[in-house]
């Protein structure tokens, strides 16, 4: 399942984006299966790999942490992963179907349908209620009025703000908004729930409640990546897959 | 879409739990309903957050569309009275003068100023002579004081007619009492009939038939009121019943037989009314010759209402250009300011837009929004617009006393081409926000 790689010290222009080791095909039981992934960007005349050759699976019902400094590439990881992004080279298979040759349109509906995302500055729409925030996602999956507030009240009740639906994002406080997102990543039943330093905004209580949600989360069946370059946040999660160079360092189950 | 694998796990039954889920969202149409009326709302709030750039966004527009709604509801309501008015009158009618009604140069002034005038002979002599015409009648203006006891009447028409049929052929019908008789007519007698404004402006609005056998005094010599005619209205602001009729022959006696006078023929049906015309010049040629001093003048001028409606045509044809030309310019100038406001709405919700597109908004979702949102500023500019526009357009018909007739299509016009300028205007910000870079976008302040 782990596909830890060797960090390679290669001056830069002496990589090349082309598969090194042959590796199987995607594993057709995982939700996340990356095989190879490249990303590549260009900087002026200067080709950049943000990834080289990064293949790992993720099973369904998994709570992982990527680590890792920055600059190592994990943002970017973070963006395939979403779907915000496709990989240069490679494939990514995500609950099934291939996200690596999608159009934009494709992807924002993997995103709508797949993705969950929860942000460090929680990405809120200032001007929405909290209900309202919640519902977007519906709003563009198409789902009907009725439904669509059923969905998002019972999604806030979940993260326990059932009191504060028609809250806006500044009569709430950090950790209250944080679990709107939370609410907001998961009313659409995501296959995963992705997290980018999700406790980045706030203090070391508010950010064991949010970590204590996740664990929550986790244990009703939800599949969850949290992206963090903070130890003790890792340290939550059962696998953690460490990021350094653009390239896997370490994939430890810790639980 | 499919989920496989639930079975593998025993989640804690929560409202999260897994096998709790719905079937899954399956419906995408072409465009989402929900995602339209989210981008109304969205644009909306957005409207009311920023009043007073909302506002000042909609000045261009607003003028334009006023320009437009204005003008074209005051011309439709003075086609309205053109046509009523010339209609009662008739194209069966035209007439012989010293003058044309427009004179369009200082030497025109002249030359027609040597002519010789028109007079009571010549009248009689087309009466006697043409054969395709109906009715022949004469008739003088002069404009006179006219008092009634301490009541002032000032600028009014004294117009001089005979034969009876003039009353005819000018369109007028008696309201209360009677014309005078042939008889009358003839013994050059100081009596009289007035228009419908003379009750206003002498009697204080009494009923007509209780002014019968009142004496009025035109420049002080009194005459006897005979009948009140019902009134015509007024075009162009200018009253059409502020006359009194008096009998050409007194005309004649208290004015002289010096002033020119004018001849109205008229016809019984619009087809006769050439050779009507034919005849009629043929035998004022006659009668005139041609003139000593300039041999390309006729020595008169013959003309129907054709004259008078082909300049209102022209002008109101002028006018039409000209609005235009003004609404198309602010109309442009507006959308610019629109392009421009909704370029700055983008730039200032790219964070926005990232989040929408990470939770799932396509494209077309984010450009549908951005021109929902021009569309609404520029649709709100045109109803204001469409209001101001009818506005004006009364007080302007209240003024100048025409109706005002409030047409439809000239409000769907004026919603429709402001919309329009929103559409085209707020296409390429939108195109803009829509192919942001959902990452870019996100990691925008």
């Amino acid at each position: 399942m782990s596909n830890a790689t060797l960090t390679l010290s290669l001056p830069e222009s002496e990589i090349k984006p082309q598969p090194q080791t042959p590796v199987d095909g995607h594993d057709p039981k995982a939700l996340i299966s990356m095989r190879n992934i490249w990303k590549t960007y260009q900087m002026g005349t200067e080709s950049v790999h943000a990834l080289h050759g990064v293949s790992f699976d993720i099973p369904r019902g998994e709570y992982i942490a990527i680590i890792g400094p920055s600059g190592s590439g994990k943002s970017t990881l973070m963006n395939l992963i979403g779907c915000l992004d496709t990989p240069s080279q490679g494939e990514y298979w995500l609950n099934g179907k291939n996200v690596s040759e999608m159009d934009d349109d494709e992807l924002a509906r993997i995103r709508n349908q797949e993705v969950g995302f929860v942000f460090q500055t929680f990405n809120l729409l200032a001007r929405a209620t909290a209900l309202h925030n919640v519902e977007l996602p519906l709003i563009y999956g198409g789902v009907g009025a009725s439904q669509r507030h059923e969905m998002a009240k019972k999604a806030l009740e979940s993260v326990d703000l059932a009191e504060r639906m028609t809250h806006k994002p500044n009569e709430l406080s950090g950790g209250q908004r944080q679990r709107v997102a939370i609410a907001r990543a998961l009313v659409n039943h995501p296959s995963i729930l992705l997290a980018d330093e999700p406790t980045g905004a706030l203090d070391s209580h508010t950010s064991m409640e949010i970590m204590d949600l996740f664990e929550r989360l986790h244990s009703e069946g939800n599949t969850i990546i949290v992206v963090t370059h903070e130890h003790d946040i890792a340290a939550r999660a059962h696998r953690v897959v460490s990021i350094r160079d653009g390239l896997i360092e370490k994939d430890e189950r810790i639980k | 879409m499919q989920r496989s694998g639930e079975d593998e796990f025993e989640p804690q039954r929560s409202i999260y739990a897994r096998a709790d889920l719905p079937a899954r969202i399956t419906s995408h149409p072409l465009f989402r309903f929900a995602a339209l009326w989210e981008s109304f709302r969205v644009a909306t709030a957005s409207l009311r957050a920023n009043k007073l750039r909302t506002g000042l966004t909609l000045i261009g527009i607003i003028v334009g569309v006023t320009a437009v709604i204005a003008v074209m509801t005051i011309i439709n309501g003075l086609n309205a009275t053109v046509a009523q008015t010339f209609s009662s009158q008739g194209s069966t009618v035209f007439t012989i003068s010293k003058n044309p009604q427009i004179i369009t140069s200082r030497e025109d002034f002249v030359k027609f100023n040597k002519r010789k005038d028109v007079t009571n002979e010549d009248a009689e002599a087309i009466g006697r002579l043409c054969t395709s015409c109906w009715r022949v009648g004469v008739a003088a203006n002069a404009i006179e004081t006219v008092k009634y006891a301490n009541q002032k009447a000032e600028n009014v028409r004294v117009r001089g007619v005979n034969p009876l049929s003039m009353f005819d052929i000018d369109g007028v019908t008696i309201d209360a009492g009677r014309i005078w008789t042939e008889s009358e007519g003839d013994s050059g007698r100081e009596i009289c009939v007035l228009g419908a404004d003379m009750l206003k402006n002498l009697f204080q609005d009494a009923p007509a038939d209780q002014v019968l056998g009142k004496e009025v005094r035109i420049d002080g010599r009194p005459y006897t009121v005979l009948g009140v005619l019902e009134p015509l209205g007024s075009i162009f602001g200018f009253s059409r019943d502020n006359v009194i009729y008096i009998p050409y022959s007194n005309y004649q006696r208290v004015y002289g037989a010096r002033r020119s006078l004018v001849i109205f023929i008229q016809v019984p049906a619009a087809e006769q009314l050439e050779s009507a015309q034919d005849q009629v010049r043929t035998i004022m040629r006659n009668r005139r010759g041609r003139s000593m001093d300039d041999p390309n003048d006729e020595g008169f001028a013959l003309e129907t209402q054709d004259v008078f409606l082909n300049l209102y045509s022209s002008a109101t044809s002028n006018i039409y250009g000209v609005t235009w030309g003004v609404a198309t310019v602010s109309l442009l100038v507006g959308g610019i300011v629109v392009m421009n406001i909704m370029l700055v709405s983008v730039t200032e919700r790219t964070k926005e837009i990232g989040i929408r597109k990470a939770i799932g908004a396509r494209r077309k979702d984010i450009l549908s929004q951005f021109l929902i949102e021009a569309v609404v500023v520029t649709a709100l500019g045109g109803i204001i617009g469409v209001g101001t526009g009818f506005g004006l357009a009364y007080v302007i018909s209240a003024l100048i006393g025409f109706p005002l007739l409030v047409s439809v299509l000239s409000a769907v016009l004026g919603v429709g081409m402001s919309s329009l300028v929103g559409i085209v205007c707020g296409f390429w910000p939108a195109w803009r926000a829509a192919k942001l870079d959902p990452i870019e976008a996100l990691r925008a302040e």
